[in-house]
């Protein structure tokens, strides 16, 4: 389990994490969510040391990071697949891991072949990778110690979508299996799939965070909206008054701010034909941009 | 299956029955000597690395061929080749040391290495150690070539001279070895292998020779100069009788407080805080 709390890190007067609280669970995969600048990096950095926070701390199963006698073994690391010697082998690079957690050296070939790279490939230095090899290899360097956490920093960039879907389902068996997942990106449909938790950052502050269901609720405050267009508009916008609604035009048909059922009793009431009923509400994907479009809303987004 | 079938599966798990702490009364740390073993190997793993090695060892190579074979017989005894051994590990030494410090972050293999071993000094401390192990056996092996120089210095006249006393042996090891430190330090210090590399040819090129023109220049200044130019201080080291007097062992104390112990602090201060990154 990860917990933040009160994490904050400034660079000279620029703050680029602003007191950032949240936990990820154990059994759960959770996604760290935000634009490109928002402080994924830097707050994941810190989770393992690498940063000095300003305020603030972070504990995995409990302990600090450096407090972990052997570290590689409790939590997989992976934060840029590209901070790799160009000039060693991804054969190479796995045997340097393995060796510094104390490993057996059959936990390269082991991990290898878990991140299907084969034996030539793994021969080849890390200059003639594309970025989805070492993608790859990055992933199979952070489950060498057989971890209980792992920390992922963009793990999907570059890897192609059978490679995302890979990834997806290497994570779900992860975490089903007990294991505490933490993965950033800045693209909501990378996460939405595999997260059973979301966090969204925003300019080094958390916007919002739950499952995907408390978010969508949260930010339409259980109010429902429906697209809905009839072959007689005109004959649709009647009916739906008629029924106390009050539809806005949209496209080709309306918006209204009702359930879809409201609206299609409201249409067979009055015998319209409907060409397209659906629910309007926003998506995550909207939810994502609106929360950390800027700061003002932000606010609001927290608070929901 | 979707998001929502996995939280709620997920869920009640989570929430109870899994640790959430880390148990790690068990855990032992890297022992230290893996620590340096994995840094020894990390200077041999890539083809730059391997080359550099092999490069210094056939610079050598050269310099010693072309002593017992260009040198007038009497500079082809074993102090003499030795000597000029001497002069090219202590250029060149330092440079594998600088490598094995800055590749870390010209590389960003610190990503990786500092994650594994959050204890930095730990890292710094088997860096040194692989560092100071590989530039012994560097200076054994030049001094094995020096060694068959001499076997072979009777091929164009005059005899295999054997005049090697304590006295060389330490100095010669001992000048290289504050070399390879000085470059240690500066590598941490300043973090990127071309800034340190050059840094560190100004220091043992550039400075003795401003050093010594200044003393040509200004009056009083030789007297100075050996108690603040490292290089100056450790010249007793190397040349007359191999011997330094107490005065010299003082200038070398007090001018590697100011270039060795100094950096080295400060170096090792920094990158303890530095963000890797
Ligand atoms: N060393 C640094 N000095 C100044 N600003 C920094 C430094 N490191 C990161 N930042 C800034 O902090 C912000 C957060 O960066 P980062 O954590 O990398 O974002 P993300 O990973 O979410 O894209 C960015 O605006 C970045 O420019
Ligand atoms: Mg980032």
């Amino acid at each position: 389990m990860i917990e933040v709390t009160g994490l904050t890190r400034t660079y000279g007067g620029f703050t680029a994490v602003d007191d950032v609280t949240f936990t990820c669970e154990p059994g759960r995969v959770t996604g760290f969510l935000g634009p490109n600048g928002a402080g994924k990096s830097t707050t994941m950095r810190v989770m393992v040391g690498l940063t000095p926070p300003t305020r603030g701390r972070v504990t995995i199963g409990g302990h600090l990071y450096r407090d972990l006698p052997n570290p590689g073994r409790h939590v997989g690391v992976l934060l840029d697949a590209g901070a790799q010697h160009a000039g060693r082998t991804g054969r190479e690079i796995l045997t340097l891991g393995a060796r510094s957690m104390m490993l057996p050296r059959s936990r390269v070939d082991e991990m290898l072949h878990t991140v299907s790279l084969t034996d030539d490939e793994a021969g080849r230095r890390v200059r003639d990778y594309s970025l989805g090899m070492k993608q790859r290899l990055g992933i199979a360097h952070a489950l060498l110690g057989d971890p209980e956490v792992l920390v992922l920093d963009e793990p999907a960039n570059g890897l192609d979508p059978a490679g995302i879907r890979w990834m997806r389902d290497l994570l779900k068996g992860y975490a089903r299996r007990g294991g505490t997942v933490l993965l950033s990106s800045h693209l909501l449909n990378e996460v939405e799939l595999v997260a059973d938790e979301m966090i969204l950052i925003g300019r080094g502050r958390i916007v919002a965070q739950g499952d995907k269901q408390s978010l969508l609720a949260g930010a339409h405050h259980g109010e429902a909206t429906t697209i809905v267009s009839a072959l007689d508009p005109t004959a649709l916008a009647t009916a739906l008054r008629a029924c106390g609604l009050d539809p806005t035009p949209e496209g080709n048909g309306f918006k209204v701010a009702a359930t879809t059922a409201e609206v299609g009793r409201a249409a067979l009431e009055h015998l319209v034909v409907l060409t397209e009923l659906r629910n309007g509400a926003a998506g995550l994907e909207d939810l994502f941009l609106e929360l950390t479009s800027d700061t003002q809303r932000e606010t609001a987004g927290a608070a929901a | 299956m979707t998001t929502t079938d996995d939280h709620q599966t997920s869920a009640p798990t989570g929430a109870g029955q899994l640790p959430r702490t880390i148990d790690v009364t068990d855990d032992q740390r890297v022992p230290f000597a893996r620590l340096v073993a994995v840094e020894t190997r990390k200077s041999f793993d890539t083809r730059a690395g391997r080359w550099l090695t092999i490069s210094i060892v056939g610079l050598v190579l050269v310099v010693v061929g072309v002593g017992v074979f260009a040198f007038p017989d009497d500079a082809q005894d074993y102090v003499s080749l030795l000597g000029v051994t001497g002069g090219v590990l202590g250029y060149f030494l330092p440079i594998l040391m600088i490598m094995l410090v800055t590749s870390e972050w010209s590389q960003r293999t610190g990503l990786n290495t500092f994650t594994l071993e959050p204890r930095r000094t730990r890292v710094i401390g088997a860096k040194i150690t692989a560092g100071l192990g590989l530039a012994v056996v560097v200076l054994a092996l030049g001094a094995a070539i020096a060694a068959v120089g001499v076997l072979l210095s009777p091929a164009n006249g005059g005899e295999a001279v054997w005049n090697l006393g304590y006295n060389e042996v330490q100095n010669f090891s001992l000048s290289s070895l504050i070399g390879v430190l000085v470059g240690f330090a500066l590598a941490m210090l300043l973090r990127s292998s071309p800034v340190a590399i050059v840094v560190y040819f100004v220091y043992t090129f550039i400075l003795p020779g401003v050093v010594a023109a200044l003393g040509a220049l200004v009056d009083g200044f030789d007297k100075v100069a050996p108690w603040i130019e490292f290089n100056t201080a450790q010249t007793p080291l190397f040349t007359g009788d191999y011997r330094a007097t107490g005065e010299e062992w003082a200038q070398i104390a007090v001018t590697g407080l100011i270039w060795l112990v100094v950096p080295f602090v400060l170096g090792l201060w920094r990158l303890v805080r530095a963000e890797v990154k």
